[in-house]
């Protein structure tokens, strides 16, 4: 269960993502830096794991997590996502996000978040 | 590794180092340059002269593809020149970025000095002009000129000397 | 923050990004304040401050990251209440001033120097805009209650079956506990229970309204969560699905027995009044505010196809761009230039002259060739359009035309025009200089330029264009142009003047202002400072192996030409030898070369030795006099003359013999040495020796 897609806008996030999970033995099997890249990112390596940001251009997190779950019921997904942002975290929980993550995060956070999926 | 560990196993590189010069001899009287700054020691080999330069900058030496000036030390410290044989070297030192080949006319060995025996310069009055000395070793009888390594490279006199010419 | 201990990858990427979002925003900002509101870039700006914020805070840039905060606030609000009376001028200056700030805090960072200056007078006059705006704003609009009232008025209703209806054969009781620090630790609480429904009914829980108020997150965190639910499952499959919990601390499971839900069901009927529980999944609403970020990402989308090629390229959603490391760029230039070198060193080796090696130098050229697709591959990889340096110069211009009360239009030609990196980043400051000077003394005041007859608004052309291997960067400004005589005088004052007067070009007097300890300024601004910016802003150039005219005409305005050479590093050349040294002249500047009679040479009137060539005459620039070399070869007929021409003369210059032409990787000088006078840097030689590249353009002009 080591694979993992990092779906964010801010390439600064996608690298500290990418730097923390390496360090702790996942692999990053892609990146993308909006929803519609998530998703055809997702049906293209299928990951282990998706980090995903909420707040994307063009498609954002909660419609991507819908769409993922959508064509893999199974996908597990933890929203990355800032202080008050809450309606739209407890929407991606419906959608069927696993959990949620909240910026700014320490590595242990990520994880340890990682570890229970 | 924690930042705590990681800094002191830094500082204790650098401890071992210092107080470590590298000697060798420049008419008669034997000169140290840490050991830290020295790059590599060559024998002497063919300079490019390089036009309108001071004279003691002979010009530049081909190593392994980087190019790197030499200045004759003898010269710098305002003694008579020698003609080079095959005891001469060029000591490579290398301070911030900037490297230097410095010719001298043989080199002796790696002495380490101690802080305490290390003794300030004579000042001008006694008649000891050589501002690249920082110090003054002394290792049983023998007395070792300690070079002021940056400003022999980084001196403000030489830049001015060379905008000049 | 992050582990410390490999901070820098983290850093650069911080400084990166942050930085060019910066850029991005500023001109978005100078742009939405030309047309004179912020509604198609307001999503955009939001967006932007919301992840620098994000980014600053992961780095624990709290000064950044509270005023990107701020700013992400401020622009929350235009974006959601869209207040008709904003004065675009105001906010535009604020959000300027925020971005001067964040972009010395990331300079700073990117310097290793601690970034600890305080935001928050800034912050403060943000928050009390924001605040003024919201007060102003309070009666006059509709939409802002209606839609909170919306949010009131949201009803959550129970998806579960009726907890009266004894589904599942367990029922349980559990109790959680989050990690400290873990935050929106309600929306962990939604988020157990729906995962519970789908293994059973929930049935109750505590805190109740773990949606809507606000304390439930902190009598989470005090006391815990607490829920009962019936499930067919047992209690080890219980505990393994609640353990998967992210965040949590502390789990405990209590098997309920009949008499517990009995007392439940009492406890239901009290609570009929309070019924808010929970949101059914199927059914999707869409808040407000999202339909309003649909609308507006559509906008965006329209807006950023249109963009200039420097933005990131989101509109086919696939990048077909990627950012390299600069030093790994580096490294294979250097790498590049060694190959060739190496190469030559084979080819040219003199073990092999007078071999009759046929196969070897078809399979030589051959070798050549590939080598320079290589070459030009690499270089083609290192030039950057000039757009981002181009445009940053808006911002230049709209800042100090405002602060000098003058109206200045900077029109931009040919950004997509690219120059190697190394260039890009010595000529930034440059023309920011030579830009400040034409505003600050070229173009002259509205007043005065409509009594002289001219557009008020001044024009300032930025262009850039190929040339041969050359690239040309022009400033031009319709101002008021030089004064020749006042140069004049005053290079004259400074003796700066080495040829006679009446001899000097109008170009030759204009130059005059490059040369140090110039200056005609009778105040010094606070934009353009003193005299000898000028003569910084030549050796930037210079320093990229560039050269700067001028040319003006008064009253018209004034033009500044300068010229880079595209490929900077590797060249062809011809290579003499002198003596026992070896000098390469760049074979584009090589007219001819010959062997001469004493015949031809002649002298003019200052003793100057001179050459006649098909009846014209031209000056002879001895190499080994020039440079004080020694050599045996001083007599004309004895030698080579290679005819060479800069832009300004043609002459000869005079060498031992001729070497051979090849191709040169140019190297600096070590920067210990100040180069003499013509010589642009040096080369190694295929037979190991070191040669010294010559600079026609400086060896005589």
């Amino acid at each position: 269960m080591k694979r993992v897609l990092v779906a964010d806008d801010a390439a600064f996030m996608r690298t500290s993502l990418r730097i923390m999970l390496e360090r702790n033995g996942y692999e990053i099997v892609g990146e993308a830096e909006n929803g519609i890249v998530a998703f055809d990112k997702y049906k293209e390596v299928s990951p282990d794991i998706v980090t995903m940001d909420i707040t994307m251009p063009i498609c954002d997190g909660i419609e991507a997590v819908r769409k993922i779950k959508e064509y893999d019921k199974n996908a597990k997904i933890i929203i990355i996502s800032s202080m008050g942002q809450e309606s739209f975290v407890r929407e991606a929980v419906l959608a069927g996000a696993k959990g949620f993550i909240v910026k700014p995060f320490k590595e242990e956070n990520v994880i340890e978040a990682i570890k229970k999926l | 590794m924690s930042k705590l560990l990681e800094k002191d196993i830094l500082e204790y590189e650098e401890d071992t180092q210092k107080g470590k010069y590298l000697t060798f001899a420049i008419a008669n009287e034997i000169y140290g340059i840490e050991i830290k700054y020295v790059t590599e020691i060559i024998g002497i080999q063919k300079i490019t002269e390089i036009p309108e330069v001071p004279d003691y900058v002979k010009g530049i030496i081909n190593l392994r593809g980087k190019i790197i000036p030499v200045i004759d030390v003898r010269l710098r410290f305002k003694k008579e020149p020698l003609e080079y044989n095959d005891r001469t070297c060029i000591v490579v030192v290398e301070i911030r970025d900037i490297s230097l080949g410095l010719i001298v006319d043989s080199v002796s060995e790696v002495v380490s000095i101690s802080e305490t025996d290390i003794v300030l310069p004579p000042d001008s009055s006694t008649g000891f002009n050589n501002r690249y000395i920082k110090g003054i070793g002394k290792i049983g009888d023998e007395v070792k000129l300690l070079i002021d390594c940056d400003k022999l490279i980084n001196d403000e006199e030489t830049e001015m000397l060379v905008n000049i010419s | 923050m992050v582990d410390n201990t490999n901070h820098e990858p983290m850093v650069e990427m911080f400084v990166f990004e942050t930085s060019q979002l910066m850029d991005e925003l500023e001109e978005t900002l100078i742009n939405s304040e030309k047309e004179s509101g912020f509604t198609s870039t307001i999503d955009e700006i939001f967006r932007i401050m919301h992840t620098v914020k994000g980014s600053a805070a992961m780095m624990m840039y709290d000064n950044i990251s509270s005023l990107a905060h701020s700013i992400e606030d401020l622009f929350f609000y235009l974006r959601e209440e869209q207040p008709d009376n904003v004065d675009a001028s105001t906010v535009t200056d604020m959000v300027l001033d925020g971005v001067d700030f964040i972009k010395n805090e990331v300079s700073k960072i990117q310097n290793s120097i601690e970034s600890d200056d305080s935001a928050d007078e800034l912050i403060e006059k943000i928050n009390e805009f924001l605040k003024s705006l919201k007060e102003q704003n309070l009666n006059g609009n509709t939409k802002e209650t209606s839609k909170t009232k919306t949010e009131d008025k949201q009803q959550y209703y129970i998806i579960s079956k009726g907890a009266s209806e004894n589904t599942g054969n367990y029922r349980y009781e559990a109790h959680l506990k989050f990690t400290d620090g873990c935050e929106m630790e309600n929306i962990r609480a939604f988020s157990v229970i729906h995962d519970l429904k789908e293994i059973g009914d929930v049935l109750y829980f505590y805190p109740e309204n773990v949606i809507e108020d606000e304390k439930a997150s902190k009598i989470i965190r005090n006391e815990g969560f607490k829920i009962e639910f019936q499930t067919d499952l047992n209690l080890e499959e219980v505990r393994d699905r609640l353990n998967h919990t992210l965040f949590l601390d502390k789990l405990e499971v209590y098997i309920k027995n009949d008499d517990f839900i009995e007392q439940f069901q009492n406890r239901e009927t009290l609570k009929e009044k309070n019924e808010i529980i929970l949101e059914d999944s199927e059914v999707e609403e869409k808040t407000p505010s999202e339909n309003q970020d649909i609308v507006d990402k559509k906008e965006l989308l329209d807006k950023t196809t249109k963009k200039s090629p420097v933005s990131k390229n989101i509109t086919s959603g696939k990048q077909s761009v990627i950012s390299v490391n600069i030093a790994k760029l580096d490294s294979l230039m250097d790498l590049v230039g060694e190959l060739v070198i190496s190469v030559a060193m084979v080819t040219q080796n003199p073990e092999l002259k007078g071999l009759p090696l046929d196969n070897f130098y078809k399979a030589a050229r051959q070798l050549n060739k590939i080598t320079n697709e290589l070459q030009d591959v690499v270089m083609s990889i290192r030039m950057v359009p000039l757009a981002a340096t181009f445009h940053k110069m808006n911002r230049i211009v709209r800042d100090m035309s405002k602060k000098l009360n003058k109206s200045v239009e900077l029109k931009i030609i040919g950004e997509e025009t690219e120059v190697d990196k190394n260039i890009i980043e010595r000529i930034s400051d440059p023309l920011i200089h030579l830009i400040r000077n034409s505003i600050d003394h070229g173009i002259e005041e509205i007043e005065e330029r409509e009594k002289k007859g001219k557009d008020p608004i001044g024009k300032l052309v930025l262009e850039a264009k190929n040339a041969g291997g050359d690239v040309w960067i022009i400033i031009k400004d319709d101002g008021r142009g030089l004064d020749k005589d006042k140069i004049l005088s005053k290079a004259r004052e400074n003796g700066l003047i080495e040829k006679a007067e009446e001899e000097l070009t109008d170009k030759e007097i204009y130059s005059f202002i490059f040369k140090p300890g110039f200056s005609t300024k009778e105040n010094i601004s606070e934009f353009s400072g003193r005299g000898v910016g000028m003569d910084i802003v030549m050796k930037n150039i210079e320093t990229v192996g560039g050269t700067a005219y001028v040319d003006s005409k008064l009253d018209e305005g004034t033009t500044i030409s300068i010229k880079f050479p595209l490929t900077l590093a590797i060249i062809d050349g011809i290579t003499v030898k002198v003596g026992d040294s070896r000098y390469t002249i760049p074979t584009i500047s090589i007219k001819e070369s010959f062997k001469v009679k004493n015949e031809a040479i002649v002298e003019d009137e200052n003793g100057n030795e001179m050459i006649m060539v098909r009846g014209e005459a031209y000056p002879i620039l001895r190499l080994h006099k020039y440079y004080k070399i020694n050599t045996e070869i001083t007599d004309i007929n004895d030698g080579i003359v290679v005819m060479v021409e800069n832009d300004f003369r043609t002459y000869c210059i005079f060498a031992d013999a001729l070497l051979g032409e090849q191709q040169v990787v140019v190297k600096a000088l070590p920067k210990y040495i100040e180069s003499a006078k013509g010589i642009a840097g040096c080369t190694l030689l295929g037979d190991g020796n070191i040669s010294l590249i010559l600079d026609i353009s400086k060896l005589m002009n």
